[in-house]
């Protein structure tokens, strides 16, 4: 996890945790979900874009 | 998008299942309609309400492997053959039908082998079917397995889940969940205390970045896939 979505984590973790009403709560806590979800497809579409690009049968 | 939900229970005010689910609705755009005390059935009112609808969703708890009685009286009252297809002119097509269905046993009870040995997909084939016939989209099933059970964690979840089976593009993927949180974040923002809301902006900020990072490398790998392909 880069500094920058370990940060994203930690904001929405705070606002969720500050919500008095449950449903709130829930958006807050079920954004984070998404959040990491972006990072790991991020990491795998980067992977791919890298695997694909640096073919040693392309060199 | 307008969802009309049909909650078929016989006693919904005594269900924790179906108020907790009542107090997750989203905050517009659905209408919850009960079908368990509506005694005398108005059967063109019905039918305007299904027809207002872009996806309708059916909700009840699973009674002997099917929808309770009030469905089903329902269902043979308002789904007349005229209505649903035999005039041929098809006013449900195209809509999207969904089911949420509360089950007293875990998931693991729903399959071959297990405790009941059937499917919820098997079990409600015949609801699937009228699906087909109206040419409504089937859109997969919602369960909601053992609700009593469930962590705060899991109650938590099920409220955002909930409220995007009603209300969410279809199908579930990374960029139409994206694009759901990211139409609902101004008024969860303005929801917020005056002194997170800053911080809710730069949440919000940050997540859209990420979803333009995203469709920019997805974009690279399609250009790419597509130079290999033609290789």
């Amino acid at each position: 996890m880069t500094s920058k979505q370990d940060w994203l984590h930690q904001q929405i973790q705070a606002l969720a945790a500050q919500q008095p009403q449950f449903t709130d709560r829930a958006f807050w806590v079920a954004l984070d979900r998404v959040v990491t979800e972006q990072a790991q497809r991020h990491d795998q579409l980067q992977g791919e874009i890298d695997g694909r690009t640096w073919r040693p049968d392309k060199w | 998008m307008a969802t009309l939900v049909l909650v078929a229970h016989p006693q919904v005010a005594d269900s924790t299942t179906q108020q907790f689910l009542h107090a997750s609705l989203p905050a517009s755009q659905v209408t919850w309609h009960e079908l368990g005390d509506l005694g005398p059935i108005d059967v063109a009112a019905e039918q305007a309400l299904l027809r207002q609808a872009d996806r309708i969703i059916l909700q009840f708890p699973l009674y002997w492997y099917a929808a309770p009685a009030s469905f089903k009286r329902w269902e043979d009252t308002v789904l007349t053959r005229n209505f649903v297809y035999g005039d041929h002119r098809y006013p449900l097509a195209g809509k999207e039908l969904g089911v949420v269905v509360s089950t007293g046993m875990p998931q693991t009870a729903f399959r071959r082998g297990g405790t009941e040995n059937l499917t919820l997909d098997a079990a409600l084939a015949p609801l699937a079917a009228v699906a087909h016939r109206a040419k409504l989209t089937w859109l997969p099933l919602f369960p909601v397995y053992q609700f009593g059970y469930m962590t705060e964690p899991q109650k938590l979840q099920l409220v955002i889940d909930y409220q995007r089976y009603l209300t969410q593009t279809q199908p579930d993927t990374l960029a139409n969940r994206q694009a759901w949180f990211a139409a609902r974040l101004p008024a969860m923002i303005a929801r917020l205390s005056a002194n997170q809301r800053q911080t809710g902006q730069l949440v919000a900020a940050t997540f859209d970045q990420q979803c333009d990072d995203l469709e920019g490398l997805t974009d690279t790998l399609a250009m790419i896939k597509e130079a290999d392909d033609d290789e």
